[in-house]
């Protein structure tokens, strides 16, 4: 446990120095800025505005460091071959993987909780209109995300970092929609094409089931029950990806 | 360093018998044979060198010593306690960009359990002993290659090893950092611990080493005391590198 921790803390101190994360983050702050222009020509729509661009500002742009730098985690590792001096201690293959993860999980939420803040009390400061939800909906973008890195990490140890952000991107688009593949297989009576419908529904994560942008707007409500247990299943995915990116990268020679 | 002046015990630290390694290359797996059945042994205190050609096998050799790679066939024995025994610094070492060199250190330290009191003070000795002190909160992408293999040296130390396996730890340096890491490996002799270490640059294995195997196409052709090497060579590790490898 102290190994996966060390491992963690050092990839927070590097991904969180890299200047392109920075960046990155600078341009979501200002995207969540030019939210207020879009407020200013809207009717009457001001607060929600600012709440519905300033959400999906900080999904995109999480989304981009999520994938980007889960991507090229590993994939540098061992590009670079940092795990020739990792593994020439008693680091196991699993231990690495985790710390890995956690590391770059803990800068997701310094860069995801900067970014909710802000908007946060942006709102509360331009609208005054603030809520807990938008709070909350940052909170479960987190979690979104942090399924979208397990799955890229994994897609790293098979593939290259390229084709891996694709398919976490992939992952991400598929996961908003996976609750109508199961829409869709209720129109069909074939036994096949409901069965293969229940397999993508449960290998895709239904990310979109902790979205609640229309309660952060006001258009509907959301129970804490329902919220809890599809968090679950998403941190309950999350532990299943990243043993099996781990169990692919025991096999691995360097 | 005359073989004469040397005692070291018998003592069989690393065993390497008829060891193969196959690995699959390119889109259709082509089978490559790199390692035809390597045998030699390193003793306790041993400076042994490992030399060969381009391709000759020697970092795959280490690799597989390290665990790194997983042998076809053939044994490793490995006569000190684990992974937590060794300290191995990597060929053209590249290390994490934005970390400092303590920050580093403290980093590898920590992946042996080393607890917070000791590890401070292990750095600062192993900074010291390298020269770094003053680069110490320096990012690693700042250092020169000189100082990157220092502290890679470094790293391969930080849990006071018994057997130090170093891949080519003079390969691109200039004269001045050539005679520093040369300096380290004479003081870990001068320790008692036992190293391993591959070279192309001859008069420095000439210098350091007690034991060499030489290799060629995946296999030791040639194992003993340097100090036999030199008498067969006139005094010249380079030409009986030559006769061996050309015969």
């Amino acid at each position: 446990m102290r190994r996966v921790f060390a491992i963690a803390v050092n990839t927070f101190r590097e991904t969180i120095r890299d200047r392109v994360l920075g960046v990155i983050v600078l341009f979501a702050l200002g995207m969540i800025i030019a939210s207020l222009w879009l407020a200013s020509i809207s009717l009457n729509q001001q607060a929600r505005m600012m709440k519905d661009f300033g959400l999906v500002a900080v999904t995109f742009f999480g989304l981009v460091v999520a994938v980007f730098v889960a991507a090229s985690l590993v994939h540098k590792e061992v590009e670079k071959r940092t795990v020739f001096v990792l593994f020439s201690k008693p680091v196991g293959r699993t231990e690495f993987i985790w710390g890995k993860f956690l590391g770059l999980a803990a800068t997701m939420l310094v860069v995801l909780a900067g970014m909710g803040l802000f908007l946060f009390l942006l709102t509360l400061v331009v609208a005054k209109q603030a809520s807990g939800w938008l709070l909350v909906a940052t909170a479960l973008i987190y979690l979104q995300l942090l399924v979208v890195m397990a799955v890229t990490v994994f897609f790293s140890t098979v593939t290259s970092a390229i084709l891996a952000s694709v398919l976490g991107i992939s992952v991400f688009v598929a996961g908003q929609l996976s609750h109508n593949v199961l829409s869709l297989s209720r129109l069909g009576s074939g036994v096949a094409l409901k069965a293969a419908s229940w397999i993508v529904y449960v290998l895709i994560p239904n990310l979109s089931a902790v979205d609640i942008k229309p309660t952060v707007v006001g258009e509907a409500s959301a129970s804490w029950a329902s919220i809890a247990a599809w968090a679950g299943y998403l941190v309950a995915y999350i532990v299943v990806v990243v043993l099996a990116a781990s169990w692919v990268f025991r096999r691995k020679e360097f | 360093m005359a073989e004469t002046t040397r005692e070291h015990a018998t003592r069989d630290v690393l065993v390497v018998d008829e060891l193969h390694k196959t690995v699959a290359v390119g889109f259709r797996r082509r089978k490559v044979e790199i390692l035809k059945g390597v045998t030699f042994t390193v003793h306790e205190g041993d400076v042994f060198g490992l030399l060969g050609p381009n391709g000759a096998g020697k970092t795959t050799a280490l690799k597989t010593v390290i665990g790194l790679m997983r042998p076809t066939s053939g044994t490793i024995e490995l006569n000190v306690a684990g992974l937590g025994e060794l300290g191995y610094l990597p060929e053209n070492p590249y290390f994490y960009d934005y970390l400092s060199g303590s920050e580093f250190l403290e980093l590898c330290g920590r992946l042996f359990g080393l607890r917070a009191g000791t590890l401070a003070d292990r750095v600062a000795e192993l900074l010291r002993d390298v020269g770094l002190e003053e680069a110490r909160d320096v990012q690693l992408r700042k250092y020169s290659k000189g100082m990157l293999q220092r502290i890679g040296i470094a790293q391969a130390l930080i849990n006071d090893p018994r057997l130090v396996l170093l891949d080519e730890p003079m390969t691109g340096l200039d004269p001045v950092g050539r005679v520093e890491v040369k300096a380290i490996i004479e003081s870990l002799r001068v320790r008692g611990k036992t190293v391993l270490f591959n070279s192309h640059i001859l008069a420095d294995v000439a210098e350091l080493c007690t034991r060499i195997a030489i290799m060629r196409a995946g296999v030791v052709i040639w194992s003993g005391p340097v100090g036999d090497a030199l008498a067969a060579g006139d005094g010249d590790l380079e030409r009986f590198f030559m006769q061996v490898v050309t015969a």
